[in-house]
């Protein structure tokens, strides 16, 4: 590069440069009869995508920038975050880098897809917020979101939102917001894509109870000991559940699990992560404005 | 940091202020005008086929002087004009050449559009190279052209899509489902411009070849 550049030259070279490199990386998925989708190569041979892409699970087609063809078979997904995890049959490109740091709101940032044979395609915009958690359709839960101005152009999704040095901020998809995109943070995918790599899918734990959040009195605050505002009354405990088996009842307050607060339905939902499943839990609740600590052994979500 | 940036910012400034004296509107039709730049300091004036239609063209320099512009040339398959104004122009537009083996422009590089989108004057809108591809038109010529996420509206059509350093890379000339810009790339141009005026077509092989076939060809389209 020449030094005579002026700054804004010299940005604009970046930006291709980030596009150029994170291009690299970005992969075309084809597994769906509409046009292709993007993933991105994350770990040696294994590829990150959106899951609503994935409408087979052998033979996928998948294409690299520097025009290496290989197939992908499915390791796994997780409908909750739309990821899918991709195996390549042959390593065939660059891995993807991942900043250090989680996007912010205001950061400039570029979305690429690989949706055809023609190259690299690039948005460019800011981060314009950062959400969650929110709750998705079919009870799961996305901890946390990123919503940009960039455009989010057909095929796009599986794609990454890098940062202006071409590191992955997430994963960008259109498929847990009809006529939109957000974009799934790179801690939080890679986390779910260790997992899928491991165990195929993403286990959630289950307890079987209906709730609703109530304040708690200021003698049920001092019985427990602290200054929580809220818990969860149990409105429904089902028949054999992990909960009625653990001894929860209709009319407790559920105030913590496995050593942390819960004050709020959302928050109980984060915490039964798949790492509990089939885990002897503990479970505080209120019964009759005493505190009292029950052991559950928290179930699967089917 | 923040000396950065705002000195990033003072260059896009100035970057387009340099080009904005290049910028024309063109009135074509009866009912929207179009942009277009200046291509030579004698009044060559280059923009889209297709803003031209039903009307004797006028060109609005960016100093507010509005000329009678005269048809050089339409070429509808690559849905590039050039019109002349009987004026000279202190400023002139400047396509990108790339170096020999390089790419004209990059995907991920930044770009202004200038036009006037809705009838908007002299409006500025910023992006980067979305991608890049190649379409073949109608009579089968294979044209490059610039996908861009720089926000283009009708009015923009024949304006200038810029790169950093200020230089044409693209003419705005399509919008694709609404939020995607295609300009053709500049050289698509420049091979227009050198064409009209420095190779004779078939037509008028009366002429010595490098003899300015303007005139001939703008009693032809007329």
């Amino acid at each position: 590069m020449s030094e005579n550049l002026n700054p804004l030259m010299a940005f604009s070279n970046a930006l291709a440069d980030a596009a150029s490199k994170a291009g690299d990386a970005t992969v075309l998925v084809s597994a769906r009869r509409r046009m292709p989708a993007s993933g991105v190569h994350y770990a040696p041979g294994l590829v990150l995508t959106a899951n609503h892409t994935i409408e087979r699970e052998e033979g996928i087609p998948v294409l690299f920038g520097s025009g290496a063809q290989t197939t992908a078979s499915l390791v796994g997904r997780d409908p909750a975050s739309d990821l899918a995890v991709l195996r390549l049959e042959q390593a065939a490109g660059p891995l993807i880098g991942r900043s250090a740091q989680d996007g912010r709101v205001g950061q400039l940032v570029l979305s690429l897809g690989r949706p055809s044979e023609g190259g690299i395609e690039a948005s460019l915009g800011v981060i314009s917020s950062v959400g969650g958690p929110v709750r998705m359709h079919g009870g799961g839960l996305l901890e946390r979101f990123l919503r940009t101005d960039t455009i989010p152009y057909p095929g796009f999704s599986g794609g990454p939102l890098v940062d202006a040095e071409g590191l992955v901020l997430g994963i960008n998809t259109s498929g847990l917001t009809p006529g939109s995109s957000l974009t799934i943070p790179a801690s939080l995918a890679w986390s779910v894509a260790e997992t899928l790599a491991q165990h195929g899918k993403v286990r959630r734990g289950f307890l079987g109870v209906r709730s609703q959040p109530v304040e708690l009195p200021a003698s049920a605050r001092q019985a427990l000991g602290r200054e929580q505002a809220s818990g969860l009354l149990l409105v429904g405990v089902d028949e054999g559940s992990p909960a009625a088996q653990g001894g929860l009842m209709l009319g407790d307050v559920l105030v913590g699990l496995a050593g942390q607060t819960v004050e709020d339905p959302d928050a109980l939902l984060g915490m039964l992560s798949g790492s509990l499943v089939g885990a002897s839990t503990a479970v505080e609740i209120l019964r009759g404005g005493q505190p009292l600590t029950l052991s559950v052994v928290v179930g699967e979500r089917k | 940091m923040n000396t950065q940036m705002f000195n990033l910012t003072q260059e896009m400034a100035q970057t387009i202020a340099a080009f904005q004296p290049s910028l024309v509107v063109v009135q074509g039709k009866r009912d929207s005008a179009g942009a277009g730049m200046v291509w030579q300091q004698d009044g060559l004036i280059l923009t889209n086929n297709h803003v031209l239609n039903g009307r004797a063209p006028r060109v609005i320099l960016a100093d507010g002087r509005s000329f009678a512009a005269q048809i050089v040339r339409r070429d509808e398959d690559i849905d590039l004009a050039l019109l002349r104004i009987e004026t000279k122009t202190n400023t002139t537009a400047t396509a990108a050449h790339p170096a020999a083996g390089q790419a004209a422009v990059r995907t991920g590089e930044l770009v202004f559009a200038l036009g006037h989108p809705w009838g908007e004057r002299n409006f500025v809108t910023a992006g980067i190279v979305s991608g890049q591809g190649e379409f073949k038109t109608r009579s089968g010529r294979k044209i490059a052209y610039i996908r861009t996420d720089a926000r283009l509206a009708p009015g923009n059509s024949g304006g200038p899509l810029l790169n950093a350093a200020g230089q044409v890379v693209g003419i705005n000339t399509m919008i694709l489902g609404g939020d995607q810009g295609l300009a053709i790339q500049a050289q698509v141009a420049e091979e227009f411009v050198q064409q009209v005026l420095g190779v004779p077509r078939a037509s008028d092989s009366g002429m010595r070849a490098g003899e300015k076939s303007a005139t001939a060809s703008l009693r032809e389209s007329i």
